[in-house]
Formats: structure tokens, C-alpha cells, sequence
């Protein structure tokens, strides 16, 4: 190669170094920046996935801790249909007795403050009313996630109760923590 | 010569830095894989565990409130409430306190009930004395209340 040719190289190598550089710097910032950014976005919709979980579980012991209480004072006083509105009005208006039922379960089973109160905060008590059908003689009562219990009455007189959705209260099946899903760099 | 050598060496560097450009977005991605593995899988641990010991510990608790409310339905005497307790726990035993008229029946420190019942009876081949007459079933300690009832007097099981 003659000299001529040798110079051209190096000038064209010199301008192609400097424009790499550039890119280089340029993109590490914007590959940096992205990928803190991606990372972060996945991270948090995977929490806020579990957390609401956990939503989902705190707020069915409640409703499931309410629907014991419920059929045990009436079992437990005049069974009749009043007494069961007077009930269950009364427990659920009672939130710091929901409360501390529901963390009473919550610290049998070694979960400590700290972690229930963050559960506490996201999820509050469970929403409404657990009463899902309010007949005349027929009651339904909702005792967490597809839970319910039945009263019937006759002549405001309690006939017959049907609690063994409670007894078999299960939620091992219904709710579920998923696994991670791979990181995705978009 | 001397010249050559340079655009040598430029032309190495211009593939040099060609491959770092490739490189560097592999470390990001690299880097932010490893923080986001490492956090969601710090998630799925702690809040599987959170999961898996409520309802683990829901197992007891409703077998418990199911006594306590079957209890109100069909139990008559402490022979009775035995056999109901046995029938969701076998291994645990309640135990009758004769001077109190009551029976507590504790699954764990958590699953306590204390049944009240009216009268006292006495088996009059043996001596042994019983209780009759279901009253109420406590279940303040279900409740999250936190003085548990206490049997003071532990006595003989009475029955079997």
C-alpha cells in the first residue's frame, strides 16, 4: 500500500473512532437509564401481583373470621331471625374486633406485626356487607373466597344452618403466589 | 512504515471499541437481571411463606370454632364433648374442672375454648364425676382476646 492510501486509512480511522466514541457514550447512558427503568417497572407490577394476594387472603379471613363469630352467637343466644340481623350487624360495624380476630389467625400462624400491619394497610377490612342474600326466611352468608353459608328461618324461628362450606374452608387451592416471569429488556 | 503501523493500530482500536459498543447494553441488561431476579424472588419466597402459614394455620382454627359451634347443637355432658373434640382432634384431650363446672379444651394457645356446663354428676359405680348440661362455649381466645379463660383447677378428665 502506498503512502497515500496509509494516510487516507488513518484519517478514516480516526473519524470513524470519534464518531464510535460518541455512540458510545451516548447509548451508555440510554442503555443504563433503560434498563434501571425496566428493571424497576417489572419488579414493581411483580410485587403489587403478590401484595394483592395477600389483599385478597387477609380480607377472606376476615369475612371467613366474621361468618364463625356470627354462627356462633347464634347458636349460642335466641336463634331466631332478629337476632340474627342484631348479630351480624353488630360484627361488622365491631372493626376493631374484625381486626384483631383476623390478627389473632395472622399471629398463630407466626406471621409478626410488622408484616400484618403492611397487609393492614393495603388491604383494610374486606369491602361490604357478607350478607349476599337477605330473603325473608333465606340468608346467605359470605365466609371468604367462594365460601358462603346458609340460614333458613321459619316464623323468625332459626330451621336450619348450613355451615360446612366454614368447616371445610380451604384456600390453598384458590389463591396462589406465581413464580417470577423472566426480565424482560424491552 | 512508521505510518502503517498507526493505521494498524487505528483499525484494531475501530474494532475494539465496535465490540465494547456491543458489549456494554449485554452488561446493563446483565446487571438489571440479576437486581430484578434477585428481588422477585426474595417476593415470591416471603409472601409464599405468608400464604402457606395462614392456611396452614386456618386448619386448626376453623376445626376449633367447628366444636365450639357443633358443640351448642348436640352437646349434652363433657362425655359428649369429648367425643367431639376427638373427632376433629384425636391426639388432644380437654380436661374438666369439677369446682369450676367447666371444660377447657386448648388445640393450641391460640385455639382455646372453655365450656361451661350446669351441673356436676357423679358416676355412682365408679365415683367419677362428670358435667351436665351445656351452658355456653367461651371462644374469647378465637376472638383475639388476648387473657385466655383459665380453668383454675385442672382435675380429672372424667370420662373416657
Amino acid at each position: 500500500m502506498d503512502r497515500k492510501k496509509m494516510k487516507i486509512l488513518v484519517v478514516v480511522d480516526i473519524v470513524i473512532l470519534v464518531a464510535l466514541i460518541i455512540i458510545l457514550m451516548t447509548l451508555k447512558g440510554g442503555y443504563e437509564e433503560q434498563a434501571k427503568r425496566t428493571a424497576n417497572e417489572q419488579e414493581s407490577a411483580y410485587l403489587e401481583q403478590n401484595t394483592q394476594v395477600l389483599v385478597e387472603q387477609w380480607r377472606s379471613i376476615d369475612q371467613y373470621s366474621m361468618a364463625w363469630k356470627l354462627v356462633h352467637t347464634v347458636l349460642s343466644g335466641a336463634k331466631t331471625e332478629s337476632a340474627f340481623n342484631t348479630s351480624l350487624a353488630a360484627i361488622e360495624a365491631d372493626k376493631d374486633a374484625r381486626f384483631k380476630q383476623v390478627s389473632h389467625v395472622y399471629t398463630s400462624a407466626g406471621i409478626n406485626d410488622a408484616v400484618q400491619n403492611g397487609i393492614f394497610q393495603k388491604a383494610g377490612l374486606a369491602e361490604g356487607s357478607i350478607l349476599l342474600k337477605n330473603d325473608k326466611n333465606s340468608k346467605e352468608v359470605a365466609c371468604g373466597k367462594d365460601c358462603v353459608i346458609k340460614f333458613e328461618f321459619a316464623k323468625g324461628k332459626l330451621k336450619g344452618l348450613d355451615y360446612s362450606a366454614l368447616v371445610q374452608f380451604n384456600l390453598a387451592n384458590k389463591l396462589k403466589i406465581e413464580k417470577p416471569g423472566e426480565y424482560h429488556f424491552e | 512504515m512508521n505510518l502503517k503501523n498507526i493505521s494498524i493500530a487505528l483499525t484494531v482500536l475501530v474494532f475494539g471499541v465496535i465490540a465494547m459498543l456491543f458489549m456494554q447494553k449485554g452488561n446493563y441488561v446483565n446487571q438489571a437481571r440479576e437486581h430484578y431476579e434477585a428481588t422477585t424472588a426474595k417476593s415470591f419466597k416471603g409472601n409464599s411463606m405468608v400464604l402457606e402459614l395462614v392456611n396452614n394455620a386456618i386448619d386448626m382454627n376453623k376445626s376449633t370454632w367447628a366444636i365450639a359451634c357443633e358443640a351448642l347443637q348436640t352437646v349434652k355432658n363433657t362425655q359428649d364433648m369429648a367425643r367431639l373434640e376427638a373427632k376433629f382432634f384425636p391426639a388432644t384431650k380437654g380436661s374438666n374442672s369439677i369446682a369450676n363446672k367447666t371444660r377447657r379444651f386448648e388445640a393450641s394457645s391460640a385455639n382455646v375454648l372453655l365450656s361451661t356446663f350446669a351441673k356436676v354428676e357423679e358416676d355412682k359405680k365408679t365415683g367419677v364425676k362428670s358435667l351436665a348440661g351445656l351452658q355456653s362455649v367461651d371462644v374469647s381466645v378465637l376472638l383475639g382476646n388476648v387473657a385466655a379463660p383459665v380453668a383454675e383447677e385442672s382435675a380429672d378428665e372424667g370420662e373416657e
